[in-house]
Parts: structure tokens; C-alpha cells; sequence
């Protein structure tokens, strides 16, 4: 009698937190623009590969081919242009991406990229970051960054 | 000084240098990096800090079967807490240190106290821009299916409790982490991604959960660790969207008789577990499935008349399919196989032998204690990308992966308690990273 109460109210719980996990979704719905990969002027490359930038994204490409270090700037997990970036660029969802980072992050095997909050801040740091790669909407871009190219 | 003596103090020297490198060069890791960073900017932020804390609750009411403490009796256990806080830093493009400290309270299994989780020095040798070759040198996390890695930390595994036929939790510090060198390549081409690791190492036996598992409760001796080897093999490809695993290991472990206490256990005494696990998954933006299968042979020997031979092999395996409702939103369910003994598998066998060799003691060590076949219902919530809130159901059929340690018998602690062949488990977890 006592169990089968406390089994109803977890369920009530657990229904009460779908409804308001879901309303959340809803409010974020997205405004489709579309978002270009940007690095660090000094880079100095304007095509990459699909494969190449996944090994960037995912933290295992850890140097740019003349040698500087690769600086990974994201929005968080829950950003719309962060999603829109994973599937239109890296053709995965951000949830991979999301286990791939924890994988090196809790075994010590590798580093997370640094975060951004706003895409004025993603601008800013990549801007003024050598070896810096990261994602804006393609009419937030002016010429402190040039764009990257899937070839 | 005895040739005995002479032992004794080699080993408490190695230890505590063994200590003084780990602990020493993670504060030396610290304070270097802080120095850097402090005079290099906000933008070549090279070390990085991050970390998890969860409180879990377990309730296994209407059966006598505890998991992570006393979860049959009053309210169920709050004794399931997880903290890890972990530091790298990475000064060159080919150099990383790392380090993890861990606090895991699991009922008598896991105690609370600190212990270094994982703590190494990783050198890229060489590198192009599709292909890498390294060493890491010191403590990492033994790479085992798909899961092992990371299995204490919330946010990467599944469910709260990671399907046990394969990551039980009753034995887990000797599959958990090992010390020595582990060697890694990786490829990233078209047509996927290959990942391989290799480990020459000494697996951490030094705990009661451990001798418990291979002796079957304490002894007066303790268990030495042994080279041992460990490798996996992972492909990935379209960036995830398909991985395929194979991992295994041939994990060895020595006894040291207290002969001055007539320890009735042999000196020659010796325990090798060899697991082989087959992993394989496939994601898309909805769904994720995987299953893992696992041979595990175990081999124990020349114990002498006091602790029998034994020579089996388990298998396990499980099904699982996640359904992602929104990106906050997702579900597991899962089916979850363990036999103690593939030749065996009704644990009928056993049994018969128990209840010839010490009839007094049948109760103790039912067939049903030879397999687990668990299924499991799960939500969970991500409330924020740093904050997950779980609740999940467990149907079990047998007690094999249940811990020894939470249930011991309360008037004969050496032998097993009386549990229940059907039970059901229900946990919720709530967790944070950084």
C-alpha cells in the first residue's frame, strides 16, 4: 500500500518535470541562418575537410598544419547556432559531441574547448586569438576573422 | 636486515615514492600552470579544472538485496555519492598532464576516502594531420568497452548504474585503473576514425572489495599486483555515427601469505582474469543503440586444500536503445545478462556441489546467485548543460552481480546473506559537473 503511493508520486514527479522540460524546448525554437566556421586571420588556410574539421571539433587535431596550436571556441550545449553548427558542418549531433569531449576530459586523455557565451563573444576571443577556430552566423561576420571553407 | 625486512621496506619505499610523484607533480602541474597563465593572459588558458559531484538514492524495498548500503530497509540508501574534481594541463601541442582525484561512497564497496583516480604524463610522439602515436606514462583509466573510461562520472554513462554484467560494481578497482605505460595510435581518414591503445601495467588490488571477489572474504595474507596487460581497439566512423569496440585484458594478481599467522592460504596462490568485450553502437539524432558481449575467464589456483580451484568462464551481454524526446529529454531501456559460468548457466551445477560438499551452507550460495538478468526503465534530464537529474527502474532476476560486501550474512558476516531470487531496484540521482 505504502510502495505502490510512493511509486505514484515519483511518477507524478517525473511528469511534472517532462512538461516542463518540453515547454523549454518549445520556447527555444530556432530562426534558421546560416553559420560559417571561422578561425584566427594568422591561420592562413581557407579549406579544410569535413573529416579534418571533426578532429578539430572532437579536441583530437590539435595543431594547424604550419604548426600553431588549435584553440576550439564553442557556445554551450544548449546554443541553437551551436546544433545548427554540429549537424550543417560536422554532419553529428551536438549530443556526441558532447560524450567525445567528456570521454578526454574525465579519462585525462585530452582537453574541452573553450566556451563562449554570445556570439560578440565567440568574435572577440577568435579574433584576438592565434590559432583560434569557432562558428557565427554568417551576417555576424566581419573582417577581424576569416571564414573557412568545407572543401 | 632479513631478506624479509629488506622487502617490506622496498615496498613501503616504492609506495610512498609512488605517492610523492603523483602528488607532487600535480602540485607542481598547478602552481607552474597558475604562474603561466597568470602571466600569458586569459587567452592561452592551458590548464583546465573540471569536475562532478552527484547524490544518488537507491531503493530496493520488498526484497533483502542491498545495493550501495542498506537500501531494503527504512527509507533505502542515500549511500551513493560521487565527487571528482580533475586537472591537465597542457603546455606543449604534444604534452598533456592529467590528473583526477576521486571520493566515491557506494555502501561498503566504496568508502568516501580520496584516492587518485587517474594521474599521468601523455607525450605525442609523432603526429600528422591525420595520424598520432604516444605513450602515457603513470596512472590511467583502464580502456575497456565503452564505458570503463569514464564509468564514474553521472553524465557519461547511460543510466545511473552502468549495466553491471560487464562494469560490475562489486569488483570494480581491478578493472578501474592500472599503473604503468599505455601506448596509443590513432587514425582519422574518410572512412573512419581508428583508435588503439595498449597497456603494460599493474592493476590496484589493495582493497577489501577486491579480496572479497577473489578470496571470497578477508584473509589474513593480502593480494599483490602483477604485470598485467590491457588493450582496445575502436572504430569510428562517420564521426560517431558507428562505433565498433573490442577490448581486452589479462589482468594478474599474486598472495602474500601471513606465514607467521598460519595463514592456511598458499604463497603460490595466483588469480588471472582475462575479459574479452565486443562493443558496437549507432547513433542518430533521436536514437542510440548499443550492446556489448563479454567473455571473462577466471582462473584461480594453488591456494591449496583452503580456497578451491577455480577455472570458468562468465559471460554477459546487454541490449540498450536511448530515445532522445528534446535535446533536455531522453529515455533508456535496457536488457542485461550475467552468468557466472557459461557451462553452467541455471547455476544448477553449483549448487549440487554446494549441497554435497557443505549441505549447512546451501542457503548461503543458491543457483540463482550464478546469474543477473536485469531489465531496466530510465529517464533523464538534462536541467542544464550542467545539471542532470535521473530516476530509473530495475527488474532483476537473480543476484550474481550483487555486492558480497552489502550483503553479508548478520550472524555469519563471512558467508553471504539470504537474498531474493525476483527483486526490483529503483534509484534517482542528481548531479553537477563544471
Amino acid at each position: 500500500m505504502v510502495a505502490r503511493f510512493v511509486d505514484h508520486w515519483w511518477c507524478c514527479i517525473l511528469l511534472l518535470l517532462i512538461l516542463i522540460g518540453l515547454s523549454h524546448d518549445i520556447n527555444s525554437a530556432e530562426t534558421s541562418q546560416s553559420v560559417e566556421t571561422i578561425i584566427h586571420p594568422a591561420v592562413n588556410i581557407h579549406h579544410i575537410s569535413r573529416n579534418s574539421l571533426r578532429g578539430i571539433f572532437g579536441m583530437r587535431q590539435r595543431a594547424w598544419p604550419n604548426g600553431l596550436p588549435i584553440r576550439v571556441f564553442v557556445l554551450p550545449d544548449d546554443a541553437q547556432l551551436h546544433n545548427q553548427f554540429a549537424k550543417e558542418k560536422l554532419n553529428i549531433f551536438p549530443y556526441q559531441l558532447r560524450s567525445a569531449w567528456d570521454r578526454l576530459i574525465f579519462s585525462g586523455t585530452g582537453q574541452a574547448p573553450f566556451l563562449v557565451n554570445s556570439e560578440e563573444e565567440m568574435r572577440a576571443r577568435v579574433a584576438s586569438t592565434p590559432g583560434a577556430i569557432g562558428y557565427l552566423k554568417r551576417v555576424n561576420i566581419d573582417d577581424s576573422v576569416q571564414i573557412l571553407h568545407i572543401e | 636486515m632479513t631478506v624479509s625486512k629488506f622487502f617490506i621496506l622496498n615496498k613501503l619505499l616504492t609506495h610512498n615514492v609512488r605517492l610523492f610523484l603523483l602528488w607532487g607533480g600535480a602540485v607542481w602541474i598547478v602552481m607552474h600552470a597558475s604562474l603561466v597563465n597568470a602571466s600569458e593572459g586569459k587567452n592561452l588558458n592551458i590548464l583546465q579544472i573540471h569536475g562532478f559531484l552527484s547524490q544518488g538514492y537507491v531503493n530496493t524495498l520488498g526484497s533483502n538485496n542491498d545495493v550501495f548500503g542498506d537500501s531494503s530497509r527504512g527509507r533505502g540508501s542515500f549511500d551513493f555519492r560521487e565527487i571528482g574534481v580533475n586537472a591537465s594541463y597542457r603546455p606543449l601541442t604534444n604534452l598533456q598532464f592529467s590528473g583526477q582525484l576521486l571520493s566515491r561512497q557506494a555502501g561498503e564497496d566504496s568508502k568516501g576516502g580520496i584516492r587518485v583516480d587517474y594521474g599521468f604524463v601523455d607525450y605525442t610522439a609523432f603526429t600528422t594531420e591525420t595520424r598520432e602515436l604516444g605513450i602515457r606514462l603513470g596512472r590511467t583509466k583502464n580502456p575497456l568497452g565503452l564505458y570503463n573510461d569514464t564509468r564514474d562520472v553521472p553524465f557519461t554513462r547511460p543510466s545511473i548504474l552502468l549495466p553491471q554484467s560487464i562494469y560490475f560494481d562489486r569488483t570494480r578497482n581491478l578493472g578501474l585503473a592500472s599503473d604503468g605505460a599505455q601506448f596509443y595510435g590513432e587514425s582519422r581518414e574518410e572512412w573512419g576514425d581508428i583508435t588503439v591503445q595498449f597497456g603494460v601495467v599493474f592493476p590496484q588490488v589493495g582493497d577489501r572489495a577486491t579480496e572479497w571477489a577473489i578470496l571470497n572474504r578477508d584473509r589474513l595474507g593480502h593480494l599483490t599486483t602483477r604485470l598485467s596487460y590491457i588493450g582496445r581497439m575502436i572504430y569510428e566512423r562517420d564521426g560517431g555515427r558507428i562505433r565498433l569496440g573490442i577490448s581486452g585484458a589479462q589482468v594478474n594478481v599474486g598472495y602474500d601469505s601471513a606465514a607467521s599467522l598460519n595463514d592456511p592460504l598458499n604463497e603460490a596462490g595466483s588469480f588471472q582474469f582475462t575479459p574479452i568485450i565486443f562493443s558496437a553502437q549507432y547513433n542518430t539524432e533521436r536514437w542510440s543503440f548499443t550492446s556489448e558481449y563479454a567473455l571473462r575467464h577466471i582462473m584461480r589456483k594453488d591456494f591449496g586444500s583452503a580456497l578451491g580451484k577455480v577455472d570458468t568462464t562468465g559471460e554477459s551481454f546487454y541490449f540498450q536503445g536511448i530515445y532522445r524526446f528534446s535535446p533536455s529529454w531522453e529515455a533508456v531501456l535496457r536488457y542485461d545478462v550475467y552468468f557466472a559460468d557459461r557451462s553452467d548457466r541455471d547455476g544448477s551445477d553449483f549448487f549440487a556441489h554446494i549441497q554435497q560438499a557443505a549441505p549447512q551452507l546451501a542457503k548461503h550460495y543458491p543457483a540463482y546467485s550464478r546469474y543477473a538478468k536485469d531489465l531496466t526503465v530510465g529517464l533523464r534530464w538534462n536541467v542544464t548543460p550542467s545539471i542532470m537529474l535521473r530516476a530509473e527502474y530495475h527488474h532483476v532476476n537473480g543476484t550474481g552481480w550483487l555486492s558480497q560486501l552489502d550483503n553479508r550474512h548478520p550472524v555469519r558476516p563471512d558467508f553471504p546473506a539470504f537474498t531474493d531470487r525476483h527483486w526490483n531496484l529503483f534509484a534517482f540521482q542528481a548531479s553537477y559537473r563544471f
